[in-house]
């Protein structure tokens, strides 16, 4: 068995690099090895740069090297764009210099059939010791030690999501979108053909990150089914773990002979495996994202009681129809409680206090603020679903001041969601929530669905803590 | 119920003879050999091989009980009319035997017969399945479902890898659909929920230790009353290519 604690270290390395060199270096604007450097640059990375191009003395204001051997200091990382037939020879450079992990961005490997190639390289990083991340990959980004090695977006928030992506177009394209929903990331991995660094490796490492609180996984396959349900299953017990799984996995030429074989689809084997292990499935980005978000700024609940307010009723019918599929408890507001929410809101006669709470559209920011800090005092409430309609004697980005006012003044201890429905003012209310940590969403069906998710994984918490 | 060792030790030497007999498939009675000796309960089941020997295997076994054809060559034996339920008396296990071997030789003219198993008769029960896989990812893994028989149709399953923890199987038996009726409705008693669970765990455990169990169909489990336990009436243990 190889070192374990080694081959961590290694890859603790690829992401602190204290100096990183980028094979492949191009002068040119649009190739991947100019894109790639330019990021690094501009991303502010504090550690040596080390362009390597034997034609180029100098490529965007960064002294060239023409061999990785002639580089002033050992590079940890080596980026590796390169046409495939020259990989191997740049990997094996890369072992002779001491070199800790290698990204290799270049396709042409098992992705095409080239699967000789691709033993190639695992051989001659094994040979050194040193990690090998794809090949047939987009790059890193690591928000804690400034590192943008990838030809994505060059304007990556940071945060603290850790986004691992199998599929390399999807990648790039949902970093830009994180980028226009204000998603802060601690860090993206795009995996490619998984030839050694594969997801399991990734939660070990990410599971002993303190910059990362949740980890996000677009999979399609996995290579050892086993080995991932070991890290997950130790990985989830301080951090949880969002899997977006696409993709019917082919179960290969076997004759099924019996009843079971006929049943078990690959994906309801996907799907025992997620749940045995704590890790939670979503069907689209949107909802991954939605929960990481989630996670990332909200404590987790001490029970099942939730608590919906609003102020309309329409809303409030509709996030009841979405707690049933999501398997959210919807609190029986005990009578004393239900007396406090009326007073404390202000709302009229004709509100309800039976769970959702409805104000009525008649409510103020006072009234929130009201309601808001009753379901907070109260023990027996677990966790609360703000909702708000746009109404015309309210302003959206007044109540969302007011809601992070409140939460902010009483230390809230309980998750908290919001949803706001209406105009281009509520956006603006929702994009202030997001950014103050709460999580905020345009349908109440996303804010119900998160809260569902995160109940769910509280209680599997519970279960394995027992 | 023998010690572990002794059970695979067992589970291993039938699996063997069956390869060793060209074969990938066990018949009805090697696989509740296998089950019993890996401590799954099944009804009483004895091959016999002629008329006779039934008529022993019968007093063993105590009327009433059920026959069936055993050929390797016939796996649906109630589709070939290879199947006789509820027999009480000598009179009819001889007159049984011998329609069961004519239906099978009508069926499948040069088939193999060894003859007929003689079996236990079990009272009417809530009917389960339990099943295995080895998935190429994540290996062994169980399945479990509602109507025995009519699981194809019926779609009710759930899913768990192997090894199995009691909450795990616990938890393939809540999230059926159909989980009430095992609960009990309508004024029925719940089923021997804990017999389930041990059994679940059983036959995971036993296709997690034994690999080269491709597939298995525990098929219809007769899931009594609670207190009152849960038995295996039919069984197919399928191996893989060999190596």
């Amino acid at each position: 068995m190889k070192s374990m604690v080694k081959m961590i270290k290694n890859l603790s390395s690829m992401f602190n690099p204290k100096a990183v060199c980028v094979i492949g270096a191009s002068r040119k604007p649009g190739k991947i090895g100019h894109e790639i450097l330019k990021n690094l640059i501009n991303y502010g990375f504090g550690g040596k740069i080390y362009p390597i191009n034997p034609e180029a003395r100098e490529i965007l204001g960064l002294k060239a090297y023409p061999t990785v051997k002639s580089t002033p200091t050992k590079p940890d990382l080596a980026v590796v764009a390169l046409p495939a037939v020259y990989v191997s020879e740049a990997i094996e450079e890369c072992g002779r210099k001491g070199v800790k992990a290698v990204a290799v961005i270049s396709s042409g490997f098992k992705e095409v059939g080239n699967a000789r190639a691709e033993g190639q390289i695992v051989n001659l990083s094994k040979k050194y010791r040193m990690r090998l991340l794809g090949p047939n990959i987009f790059g890193v980004f690591y928000a804690p030690s400034k590192l943008n090695a990838t030809f994505g977006p060059p304007n990556v928030l940071p945060g603290r999501i850790a986004f691992i992506t199998q599929s390399g177009a999807l990648g790039i394209a949902l970093m830009g979108w994180t980028i226009s929903e204000e998603v802060g990331l601690s860090a993206i991995v795009s995996l490619g053909n998984k030839s050694d660094v594969d997801d399991a490796d990734l939660l070990e490492f990410f599971s002993q990150d303190p910059n990362t609180e949740v980890i996000v996984i677009y999979m399609e396959g996995i290579n050892d089914g086993k080995e991932f349900m070991k890290a997950a299953k130790k990985t989830v017990m301080t951090k949880p773990i969002i899997v977006i799984k696409a993709g019917r996995s082919e179960r290969g030429a076997r004759a099924i002979l019996s009843h079971t074989g006929a049943l078990a689809g690959s994906d309801a084997v996907y799907d025992a495996a997620f749940k045995q292990c704590g890790v939670i499935r979503t069907s689209t980005t949107t909802e991954a994202f939605d929960l990481a978000r989630l996670f990332a700024g909200q404590p987790l609940p001490d029970g099942d009681n939730t608590v919906i307010i609003t102020n309309g009723g329409g809303m409030g019918i509709m996030a009841v129809d979405a707690c049933k599929d999501s398997g959210v408890t919807l609190m029986d507001i005990p009578k004393d409680l239900a007396a406090k929410f009326r007073k404390n809101s202000g709302m009229p006669t004709f509100g309800s206090t039976v769970n959702p709470i409805d104000m009525t559209g008649q409510i103020y920011e006072a009234g929130y603020s009201g309601a808001i800090k009753t379901a907070l005092s109260d023990p027996r409430v677990n966790s609360l679903i703000i909702l708000y309609c746009q109404t015309a004697v309210t302003d959206p980005k007044m109540i969302a001041r007011a809601i992070i006012k409140t939460l902010k003044e009483n230390g809230a201890k309980k998750p908290v969601v919001t949803s706001l429905v209406g105009g281009e003012e509520c956006r603006v209310g929702i994009r202030e929530l997001n950014r103050a940590g709460i999580p905020s969403y345009s349908e109440p069906q996303r804010a119900v669905f998160v809260i569902g998710a995160m109940h769910e994984y509280a209680r599997y918490l519970r279960k394995r803590k027992k | 119920m023998i010690g572990l060792a002794a059970a695979r030790k067992k589970v291993a030497e039938i699996l063997a003879s069956v390869r060793k007999d060209g074969r990938r498939e066990l018949m009805e009675f090697e696989s509740k050999q296998v089950l019993a000796a890996w401590g799954v309960p099944v009804n009483k089941t004895e091959l016999a091989r002629d008329v006779g020997e039934a008529v022993g295997r019968a007093r063993e076994v105590h009327y009433p009980l059920v026959l069936k054809i055993a050929s390797p060559e016939i796996i649906h034996k109630s589709d070939v009319k290879g199947v006789k339920v509820g027999l009480g008396s000598e009179f009819e296990l001889r007159q049984s035997f011998s329609e069961l071997i004519d239906n099978a030789r009508a069926y499948k003219p040069n088939a193999k017969i060894l003859g007929v198993t003689v079996q236990e008769y079990l009272p009417p029960a809530r009917e389960v399945i339990v099943g295995t896989l080895q998935d190429p990812f994540f290996g062994a893994t169980v399945m479990f479902g509602l109507g025995g028989v009519w699981v194809e149709v019926l779609k009710d399953i759930s899913f768990r890898l192997a090894p199995l923890s009691v909450d795990d199987a616990r938890e393939m038996i809540h999230e059926l659909k159909g989980y009430p009726i095992l609960a009990g409705i309508r004024g029925a008693p719940p089923v021997d929920m804990d017999a389930l669970i041990d059994i679940i765990r059983k036959v995971g455990q036993l296709a997690y230790e034994f690999p080269e169990i491709s597939e298995m169909d525990v098929n219809p489990i007769f899931a009594f009353d609670e207190g009152k336990g849960a038995v295996a009436a039919d069984a197919r243990i399928i191996l893989g290519e060999s190596k």
